[in-house]
């Protein structure tokens, strides 16, 4: 009944905030995802069940491929013509308001979301203290491994430390000849989150971060060790990189490799399911999930997160920006979805997402109890959000290029960590510039 | 004053096209090339750098390193094209010329089908083929004895597959103009060449390849911008990587100019992009023009 009256009283003051424009002509608004076929249906079924209630407003969803979705955002965004909704990942936001592309959420609205999102969740999709858009999904990275693979290996339990992790991979790696057959860890090369990520988390349950109070930590110890085991990875042979490869639909060699079952570890986010699950069919039961092995330098296991958010468009019409608002606040409602739930958690927890909203967590306690994501949701608590800073895609990017020279043999650890710091004290100085 | 008038009607629109499309986009691009600016703003938020985003390009950071490699891997993607495209265009050409073997006619047509299927498409099929354990191109050469490449995979080959993949699609448009160029050789030469008791290798190496000097220039700099030009290849497959061993140029200044919003990084590389394309294409010109006064 709260919820009920919230997104009411929220809609009509969203109204009210444009002034001068009126709902009353139909209007229609537009919204950009990367998110597969199948779940931009749901999303349409869901615009058209907010239609039903709400007859002048219509919603057209548009999906492009992960590796295009920044580009069209930047290169439509920017004029009246582009999505008047789009979903973006969090560490995009800041280079998006510098630029005035993100409408803030209006101030009836955002208190509802200050109170039923976590605060680190509100503070990722927030610059400067404004709140820019509805927070959706949260991703945290573990250790996926294959069952039917460790047992064969004879491996009892998935590794507890990087030690225990080294070892692992060594039982699961076979090689005919030069040729490997099955490799015991499998990164990824080719797409900037996919290579970072994964070392993020590792140098996260290995005490480290990879910013710490806005400047780059790469230089310390923890990352010494984490880009040390790196190199052990590939020297080894443990990993191969040419199974490593990735394209812009963020699928590819890497993926077919593990659901093919040649791969026995990665380290993955939750969001992975959906994908696992389209490849592997029945066997999707091998796989599991485990908390990030601890390095040396560690406490506990601990990972990433990051997480994603909807924006509206600064440059949309008024009328555009209160439909486009009244429709993000009822999908992320409590009204939408199914059983008190929010139609958008539903939306994400079809493709095995996490929602970010607190009683969807709840809600949907059921579906993310399964053993696949409750292995993600145990180890939420101890994830370290992703630094989110202006430069931070740059950042990333600079970075993924010196964990592939590690990959690929074209640098050692520690050239690619001394690289890696300075390239990013530079992008970041520039970047605040 | 009067005499100009049909001058300027014949020319006129078609000089405003390109004033509009093509000269004030140039000069645009000089002028951002010099400023600091987020795409996503006006041009009023530009903020004069003077040289800065140059020095960038040719400095020590990130920066100039990513350029620099794109510039190389552009630099090889074209030349290797053009190595390879154009001697097996005039293999062709001179196979399907042929008017009295049957079948070059629909070796013709053949050859240029695979130019006329969208570049999407084609992308997508190749990386297909490329896959490292499940593609076609390993299990076929499983079956003679040779181990699998890693074709995309590695950054030693990715380039050189991105290569093949061009010269696939690309060849038979090329043989078509090699085509052209050999209707353009009179047949009476070649019967004084035989009347001289010049072998067909001869004939070739003296007549043929000297006289199609114009077709294989005109090919050679169409290849050349087209090859500067690879584009979806890069951003359906590899994504630049790995290692940034396909990150050319067209798909390195999207990366910065817009994902990044560094408008004005992004055109300093467009306008080296430019004079270096302007360059070999002038370079290329005065060097058959050399050819030709020898």
């Amino acid at each position: 009944m709260r919820a009920r009256t919230f997104t009411g009283a929220a809609v009509a003051a969203a109204t009210l905030l444009f002034a001068g424009t009126a709902l009353a002509e139909p209007v229609t608004i537009s919204f950009l995802t990367h998110w597969p076929p199948e779940t931009v249906a749901k999303l349409e079924a869901a615009a058209e069940k907010y239609k039903e209630a709400n007859p002048d407003v219509s919603v057209a969803v548009r999906a492009v491929p992960f590796g295009d979705l920044l580009t069209t955002l930047r290169s439509q965004g920017g004029g009246a013509g582009g999505a008047t909704i789009a979903g973006i990942y969090d560490l995009w936001l800041p280079e998006l308001v510098r630029d005035g592309l993100v409408a803030p959420v209006p101030d009836t609205m955002a208190s509802g979301v200050r109170e039923a999102w976590p605060a680190g969740v509100v503070a990722a999709a927030s610059v400067g203290g404004t709140l820019y858009g509805f927070p959706n999904e949260i991703d945290v990275y573990a250790l996926n491994y294959n069952k039917k693979l460790f047992e064969e290996a004879g491996i009892a339990a998935p590794p507890k430390t990087w030690d225990a992790f080294l070892d692992a991979a060594a039982k699961l790696t076979k090689k005919d000849g030069d040729t490997t057959t099955q490799q015991g860890f499998g990164m990824i090369n080719s797409w900037a989150a996919g290579v970072v990520h994964p070392f993020a988390s590792l140098l996260a349950s290995n005490g480290g971060e990879l910013i710490a109070d806005g400047k780059p930590a790469l230089d310390s110890e923890p990352a010494t060790q984490t880009f040390e085991l790196y190199e052990k990875l590939i020297k080894e042979g443990y990993s191969n990189p040419h199974m490593a490869t990735a394209d812009a639909n963020t699928t590819g060699p890497f993926l077919d490799n593990f659901v093919s079952g040649k791969t026995g570890m990665i380290i993955m986010a939750n969001w992975w399911e959906s994908a696992l699950k389209a490849g592997m069919g029945d066997n999707f039961s091998d796989i599991a999930t485990a908390p990030i092995p601890v390095g040396p330098s560690g406490d506990k296991p601990r990972s990433i997160s990051y997480s994603w958010m909807t924006i509206v468009n600064a440059n949309a019409s008024d009328a555009e920006k209160a439909a486009a608002f009244g429709f993000l606040d009822w999908l992320n409602g409590l009204e939408s979805g199914p059983d008190g739930a929010s139609a958008m958690g539903d939306i994400l927890v079809s493709m095995g997402i996490l929602p970010s909203r607190t009683s969807d967590v709840a809600a949907f306690g059921d579906r993310l109890a399964t053993p696949f994501l409750a292995g993600y949701v145990d180890v939420l608590a101890d994830a370290r959000p992703f630094p989110v800073v202006l430069g931070g895609q740059e950042f990333t990017e600079a970075l993924q290029m010196q964990l592939e020279a590690i990959q690929f043999g074209q640098a050692s650890a520690a050239d690619a960590q001394s690289s890696a710091q300075a390239d990013a004290v530079e992008i970041l100085e520039r970047a605040a510039r | 004053m009067r005499r100009y008038l049909p001058i300027v009607g014949l020319l006129g629109p078609s000089g405003a096209l390109i004033l509009v499309f093509i000269m004030v986009p140039i000069a645009l691009t000089l002028w951002l090339s010099v400023h600091q600016w987020s795409t996503q703003t006006g041009f009023d938020t530009a903020s004069f750098v003077g040289l800065r985003n140059f020095e960038d390009l040719f400095g020590p950071t990130s920066v100039g390193r990513d350029f620099r490699r794109a510039f190389v891997n552009t630099a090889v993607y074209s030349g290797l094209s053009i190595a390879i495209i154009l001697p097996l265009s005039v293999l062709f050409g001179l196979l399907v010329y042929q008017t009295r073997v049957r079948g070059g006619e629909v070796l013709r047509t053949i050859l240029f089908s695979t130019y006329m299927v969208p570049s999407i498409a084609v992308a997508l099929v190749w990386s297909k083929l490329y896959s490292p354990t499940e593609g076609p191109f390993n299990q076929m050469l499983g079956w003679i004895g040779i181990g699998p490449q890693s074709w995309l995979s590695s950054p030693d080959t990715a380039l050189q597959s991105l290569v093949y993949l061009n010269v696939w699609q690309q060849v038979g448009y090329f043989t078509v103009l090699i085509v052209a160029g050999l209707t353009q050789i009179p047949e009476v030469v070649y019967d004084a060449a035989k009347v001289d008791g010049a072998n067909p290798w001869q004939t070739f190496w003296r007549i043929t390849l000297p006289l199609l000097k114009r077709a294989l220039l005109f090919s050679a700099v169409i290849c050349l911008i087209n090859a500067v030009q690879v584009f979806e290849p890069v951003v359906l497959i590899t994504q630049g990587g790995p290692v940034g061993s396909t990150n050319v140029l067209t798909f390195h200044i999207r990366r910065v100019g817009i994902e990044r919003a560094q408008g004005g990084l992004g055109s300093a590389m467009a306008v080296m992009l430019l004079l270096t394309l302007v360059v070999t294409v002038v370079a290329l010109f005065a060097l058959a023009r050399r050819t030709n006064d020898e």
